[in-house]
């Protein structure tokens, strides 16, 4: 699979993304984040911090929320990875993204694919979490415009819409 | 200056062993890297020297947690969420569980692993202190064979390690003998959450009839290593904790801690925090004998009896926002269990005056409103509580808020205060019921109809509380 030439070569590395196979070449210390925004065009995943402080950058591998900045991508071969597009189903908005919209939980963007896909997170662990443990749950990811009430809020409104649904 | 990804070669290996056969071949050359979390951060900022990396991300050996009659075998590769959903590292070793829930956010404790916090070997990092007081032992392991040494001699110098180039730690191993000893640990840094400390404590304890048989400390941030304070647990143990033990703990820590000034804190301020958190380990630890003496089926009830008395009064002053009643609770510790602390609370708010029920009540937010009335300045929790007992109401159609907005306007002009109700689980339209009905009611006669609400709330926090 090797490039020939000496020194460090791409490499094929295969993984599913929102449920579909992709193979990629990719030098295997890229960062999960290029790979997805810049090779496959799924440019939810933003860029923050650059050093897992953040959470902007934040998906799912293998159901576990991730920074995408600390993971080289040869560590995502065969795992499954979900983005924030990966998150709602055709043109229906996911009941997080509903949530975050009808309670001013996105305010500049930035943060809101992090925000929602740790909120998912928590959400398949505790689906009826507490105001502090939805703070934990959010606590990596980072807000610049300071906007974490609404967000808190737009979190326990999509565990109530989802427990009486 | 960002790495360039063409730079680095990486590979991943099937197996424990034909990853510790590689690191034979060329030993020193190819850097492990299991979640990323240091090492990822470091190539980002153009500053990792190793060119040749080795994932050892969830190789099945790393990755497991063994429990045997004597010791806890936690795999190098688990991560910090391995470790909080653990229930012997919960139940047996909360130090670590606690460190484990405070290292960065949830997407970091998914991937950072225990070995790698130890291999990365910060002074300030936050399972260290627990790893020391707990007595860890590591197993080391290359194409040579396996070695077990004690941890406490594993971080030679800053940054400096005994792991040899071609090593991997296997596994780090807790005694399992410390389930009947006092825990305490602390961390300050510049904020309650996702800051790097300034200082840290790990520390365990056991004391009889008042003097301290056995006490275990360690410090993270004050030293070029995270460090156990032999001398000083030396100087505490057999003695008896008082004024005079207190001021030689603070002296010897003192001479024993190594702290520098640098970005996070400075000398003085550290040392300062260091005599600090010992004195309060000592100081609850010596309380922590009171409430051992008594069975406790309750954690948090535990925990809470061994609060100095100011810490515990702001613990249940979200259950019920009168002064006096808080510290009518704490008077009447060490309490057992639920049934205890629910007839303490109830005899404790009859006792109490009716102002100090008016000062409960103003901690309330009107029914329909979240936030407290003016003049109050209410606990989060109370806040958050206040906004589940409501549930049912915020769901409300608009029609029947504003119905009830207008009878709680009536009520407060009728009796000068806020209307007061048991809210869980009621509709909107029941508690409009119940405001009108109330509204007739004699001043004398509505008081204590409100009291018995707040009693009533009370009693239902108090529950809550207990679950933690």
């Amino acid at each position: 699979m090797n490039d020939s030439g000496p020194g460090p070569a791409k490499v094929e590395i295969s993984f599913a993304v929102n449920g579909e196979t992709k193979t990629v070449r990719s030098y295997p210390m890229e960062r999960l984040l290029d790979v997805l925004r810049r090779d496959l065009g799924l440019t939810g995943a933003k860029e923050g911090c650059g050093e897992g402080e953040c959470g902007s950058c934040a998906v799912l591998m293998d159901g576990m929320l991730v920074n995408s900045c600390l993971v080289p991508v040869l560590q995502a071969e065969a795992s499954s990875i979900v983005t924030i597009e990966g998150l709602s189903d055709g043109e229906t908005l996911h009941i997080l993204q509903q949530a975050f919209i009808d309670c001013g939980g996105a305010q500049c963007g930035i943060c809101s694919p992090g925000m929602i896909l740790a909120a998912s997170h928590l959400l398949n662990q505790n689906a009826d979490p507490t105001v502090e443990e939805i703070r934990e749950g959010l606590a990596g990811n980072l807000c610049r415009c300071t906007g974490y009430s609404q967000i808190v809020e737009a979190v326990a409104e999509a565990a109530r819409r989802r427990t009486s649904a | 200056m960002r790495s360039n990804p063409s730079d680095y070669e990486m590979t991943a290996l099937p197996s424990l062993h034909s990853t510790v056969s590689l690191l034979a071949r060329e030993p020193g050359v190819w850097l492990p890297i299991a979640g990323g979390t240091d090492v990822m951060v470091q190539y980002a900022a153009g500053k990792l020297p190793a060119r040749k990396l080795v994932s050892i991300w969830n190789l099945p050996e790393l990755r497991r947690i063994d429990v045997t009659a004597s010791e806890i075998q936690i795999g190098a590769g688990c991560t910090y969420t391995d470790l909080r959903r653990h229930a012997v590292v919960g139940h047996e070793f909360p130090l670590l569980r606690s460190a484990a829930g405070w290292t960065g956010g949830i997407a970091n404790q998914n991937r950072g692993t225990i070995g790698g916090n130890i291999v990365n070997a910060s002074p300030a990092a936050d399972s260290l202190p627990a790893l020391l007081v707990y007595e860890a032992e590591l197993i080391l392991i290359s194409a040579r064979g396996e070695r077990r040494i004690s941890y406490a001699n594993f971080h030679t110098g800053y940054k400096k390690t005994l792991l040899a180039p071609d090593e991997l730690i296997q596994t780090v191993c807790l005694p399992r003998r410390f389930l009947e000893y006092y825990s305490h640990t602390r961390k300050v840094g510049t904020r309650k959450a996702q800051a790097i400390s300034k200082v840290a404590i790990a520390a365990l304890g056991r004391i009889t009839d008042g003097v301290i048989e056995d006490v275990r400390i360690a410090v993270g941030s004050v030293a070029p290593v995270p460090l156990r304070l032999k001398d000083t647990e030396q100087a505490l143990n057999g003695r008896a904790v008082d004024a005079t033990l207190l001021l030689l703990a603070r002296r010897t820590v003192a001479a024993e801690i190594r702290p520098i000034d640098d970005i996070r804190s400075t000398v003085r301020y550290r040392a300062a925090v260091t005599g600090n958190l010992v004195v309060e380990f000592l100081n609850r630890l010596n309380l922590a004998q009171a409430g051992a003496e008594r069975s406790e089926a309750n954690d948090v009830l535990a925990q809470w009896n061994r609060l100095p008395a100011d810490e515990a009064i702001n613990a249940v002053l979200p259950c019920c926002g009168s002064r006096a009643w808080a510290e009518g609770m704490v008077a009447r510790r060490p309490l057992a269990d639920e049934a205890e602390l629910l007839t303490a609370s109830n005899e404790t708010w009859r006792k109490v005056s009716p102002s100090d029920w008016m000062e409960a009540f103003r901690s309330h937010p009107r029914i329909g409103e979240k936030k407290p009335v003016m003049g109050s300045s209410a606990p989060g929790q109370s806040v958050e509580w206040s906004s589940q007992e409501q549930r049912d109401v915020t769901d409300a159609d608009a029609a029947a808020k504003t119905a009830l907005a207008e009878a709680n306007r009536e009520y407060e002009r009728r009796f000068n205060r806020i209307f007061i109700v048991c809210a869980t689980s009621k509709s909107a339209v029941e508690i409009l019921e119940i405001l009108r009905r109330r509204l007739k009611n004699g001043v004398e006669t509505e008081l204590h109809e409100a009291a018995e609400q707040q009693r009533q709330i009370t009693e239902l926090r108090l529950r809550k509380w207990l679950q933690g």
